[in-house]
C-alpha cells in the first residue's frame, strides 16, 4: 500500500510538468552556485533530471528511498525535494551559510534524505540495505541510488555490487549519471570506466543504456521488471542546460556572480 | 555439567535466543561467523552472511535500520573498526543508525593470528567517532547482558568480544544494568583503599580480580562500557572508591579509557596498564602475545608496587 509523504505547498506545485520542475530545479541550482560558498554544479546540472523523475515515479511512496549518492551534487537533491514540495524553504536562500542546514553535501536532518552522502560509495550500500529491508518486510518498495561514473572508481561500489548479486535484490535500481567528468578532469583521461555495461552484466545486473536528459526515457527505463537488480547508465552533459558549463570538466564546482546567474536562468526558459 | 561459552559463541547464542520474539533483528555475518551458526539455524530468513565486504555491510546494516530492523552486524574487531571505520563513522556515529556492531577478536584475543588480525585500537577509533556505546563486556553472562541491552536500545553499538576465552562474569545485581560501574565486593570494606583497579576487557578483569583478592588496598572497579558518555557517568562513583586509580586495558595507551579519564578526572592520578607501544610481532596464545607486550599479572604487579613504592605493611 502505498504511503504519502509530508509535501509543502502542494497546490503551487500541484500542476508542474515533469520539464517545468526540472527547468525549476535548474534554476535553483544556479542561485545556489551564486551563493558565497558556489556548489558544484557541473554535476548537479547532469544530475538533475534523473532525480526529478526518479522522484516523479518513486517519490511518493514511504516504502521507496531514493539516495542521491553522488552526494557534491547537493544542490540538484535539494532542488529536486523543492520542486516537489519536500522541503520546508527555499536552499538557495541559505545554501551553505552558517547555520543552515543546506550544506555542501546532503544533510540528513533535512526532510527527505533520510542518509548523509557525500564519502562516495556508501549512499549505493545504503540503497541496497533499505532494498533489503524492503523484500523482508514484503512491502513492494524499492531502494533507488543515483550515483555518478568517476564514483564507479570506489571500491565500495563493486562490494556493494556483489552483495547485491548475491542477495538476488531485484528491488534495487542503480542509476548512474554518466556525465563523463570527475573532480580533477574527465574519467576517461584519470580511471576510465571501460565496458561498464558488461561489468555490469558480469554482476547480474540488467542493464538499460538511455540518455539521462529525456524524461519519458528515465521515466520508461528506471522500472524493475526483470529477476535481475537494474543498472540505468543515464548518458548526461556536465553543465547540462547552461551553454557556458556543458561538457566542460572545469564546471565540476563554481561560484558565479548574481548578474551572471540571472543570465543563466533566462537562458533556461 | 554447563559449559561456559566464550563472548563470541555467547552472542551468537544469545541472539538466536532473543530473536524468537523480537521479530525486528537481523544477524549479519562477513564470512567470520563459522560454520552451525545458531541464528542461522534456527532463524534462517533473518540471518545473512554479506561475504568478506565489511564496509558495505555496515551502510547495508544503516539501511536495515532506518526500515525498522535492528540489526547486529559482526566480524573480527580489525575489520569492523579498522577496514570499515568510515561506515561506522558515518552511518553509525554521525547518523546514529540503530546498528549493533559485534566484534569478536579483540585486542591480541587472536594470538597467533598474527597482527593483521590484532586490535588494539579500536577502542580509540570508536570512541572519537561519538554517539557510539562501546562494550566489552567480561564472561559470559556479562556478555548476555549486554546483547539483550544493546537489543532494547536505539543506539549504535561497538560490542568488543575476545577470541575463545571463556570466563564467569562478576555476580551483578539483576536490576543493575551493565552500563554501572560494577564494584567487586571486598572482604574489608573499611580499609580506604590506596589504589582502584579499573578494568576493561575480559583479560583485565580476570587480572584485577586476582589482585584485588590478594591485597585489601585495592578495590577493583569493572567498566564494560567504555565509551565516552559512559566514562563521564563513572567519575562521581569512581571518586567515592579511591584517591588514585589505574587502569587496566588490552589496547594502546593512546585514546584508551585511562587517557580518557585522566581528562575527567583531572584532579586525581589515572595511570594505564595497557599494551604498550610495540607491534604484537610474534605467535602464541592470547595470554602469551600479551606477556610479550607486557601486560599480565606480574608487569601489573610490579607496576603498582612502582607506584605505591611498596605492597606491604599497607
Amino acid at each position: 500500500m502505498e504511503q504519502s509523504v509530508p509535501v509543502y505547498r502542494e497546490q503551487e506545485l500541484s500542476d508542474l510538468s515533469l520539464a517545468d520542475r526540472a527547468r525549476e530545479a535548474r534554476k535553483l541550482i544556479i542561485d545556489m552556485a551564486a551563493a558565497p560558498t558556489g556548489c558544484h554544479i557541473g554535476g548537479s546540472l547532469s544530475v538533475i533530471d534523473l532525480l526529478v523523475v526518479a522522484y516523479a515515479k518513486y517519490g511518493h511512496d514511504k516504502n521507496n528511498s531514493v539516495i542521491l549518492s553522488k552526494g557534491h551534487a547537493a544542490a540538484a537533491l535539494y532542488a529536486a525535494l523543492y520542486v516537489y514540495g519536500r522541503l520546508p524553504t527555499n536552499p538557495a536562500e541559505s545554501y551553505g551559510r552558517q547555520g543552515s542546514l543546506y550544506t555542501g553535501h546532503p544533510n540528513h536532518k533535512l526532510p527527505g534524505i533520510p542518509f548523509a552522502t557525500g564519502s562516495l560509495g556508501h549512499g549505493v550500500a545504503y540503497a541496497a540495505g533499505w532494498a533489503l529491508a524492503q523484500r523482508l518486510q514484503g512491502s513492494g518498495g524499492l531502494g533507488i541510488a543515483i550515483g555518478g561514473d568517476g564514483e564507479l572508481q570506489e571500491g565500495l561500489i563493486w562490494e556493494t555490487a556483489q552483495i547485491v548479486q548475491a542477495q538476488s535484490l531485484t528491488n534495487f535500481i542503480y542509476i548512474i549519471d554518466c556525465n563523463g567528468g570527475q573532480n580533477d578532469g574527465y574519467v576517461d583521461d584519470i580511471s576510465p570506466i571501460r565496458h561498464l555495461k558488461e561489468r555490469f552484466e558480469a554482476f547480474g545486473f540488467a542493464v538499460r543504456e538511455i540518455d539521462g536528459h529525456r524524461h519519458d526515457d528515465i521515466f520508461s527505463a528506471i522500472t524493475t521488471d526483470s529477476d535481475k537488480p537494474l543498472a540505468v547508465l543515464a548518458r548526461t552533459v556536465k553543465g547540462k542546460g547552461v551553454a557556458a558549463l556543458e561538457g566542460n570538466p572545469d564546471a565540476h564546482y563554481a561560484k558565479i556572480p548574481a548578474n551572471l546567474a540571472r543570465r543563466w536562468k533566462v537562458s533556461l526558459s | 555439567m554447563t559449559t561456559t561459552l566464550s563472548g563470541r559463541e555467547t552472542y551468537k547464542d544469545e541472539l538466536a535466543k532473543l530473536a524468537e520474539t523480537e521479530q525486528r533483528i537481523i544477524c549479519l555475518e562477513a564470512d567470520l561467523g563459522g560454520k552451525n551458526h545458531p541464528f542461522q539455524i534456527r532463524h534462517p530468513n533473518r540471518f545473512l552472511n554479506l561475504g568478506i565486504a565489511e564496509l558495505a555491510g555496515v551502510d547495508i546494516a544503516a539501511g536495515l535500520a532506518e526500515a525498522g530492523y535492528v540489526p547486529f552486524i559482526s566480524t573480527f574487531a580489525a575489520f569492523a573498526a579498522l577496514r570499515a571505520a568510515e561506515s561506522v563513522k558515518l552511518s553509525m556515529g554521525y547518523m546514529g543508525k540503530n546498528v549493533k556492531l559485534v566484534a569478536p577478536y579483540g585486542g591480541v584475543s587472536g594470538g597467533w593470528f598474527g597482527t593483521t588480525h590484532h586490535a588494539l585500537e579500536d577502542i580509540a577509533v570508536i570512541q572519537s567517532f561519538q554517539n557510539i556505546r562501546i562494550a566489552c563486556p567480561h564472561g559470559e553472562e556479562e556478555t548476555r547482558r549486554v546483547i539483550r541491552e544493546a537489543a532494547a536500545s536505539a543506539e549504535p553499538y561497538y560490542i568488543r568480544l575476545s577470541r575463545n576465552d571463556a570466563f564467569e562474569s562478576l555476580p551483578r545485581a539483576s536490576q543493575r544494568s551493565c552500563r554501572d560501574l560494577l564494584v567487586e565486593e571486598r572482604a574489608a570494606p573499611d580499609v580506604w583503599p590506596r589504589l582502584c583497579l579499573i578494568s576493561v576487557g575480559e583479560q583485565a578483569t580476570e587480572l584485577c580480580m586476582k589482585l584485588a583478592e590478594e591485597y585489601d588496598f585495592i578495590v577493583h572497579a569493572h567498566a564494560c562500557y567504555v565509551d565516552s558518555q559512559s566514562l563521564k557517568a563513572y567519575v562521581e562513583p569512581l571518586k567515592a572508591l579511591a584517591d588514585r586509580f589505574l587502569v587496566v586495558e588490552e589496547h594502546r595507551a593512546t585514546g584508551g579509557t585511562a587517557s580518557y579519564l585522566a581528562l575527567l578526572m583531572s584532579e586525581y592520578p589515572v595511570h594505564s596498564h595497557n599494551c604498550g607501544e610495540q607491534w604484537p610481532t610474534y605467535g602464541g596464545t592470547h595470554a602469551e602475545v600479551l606477556a610479550d607486550l607486557g601486560f599480565g599479572l606480574e608487569p601489573l604487579r610490579r607496576q603498582i608496587q612502582s607506584l605505591l613504592g611498596g605492597l606491604d605493611g599497607i
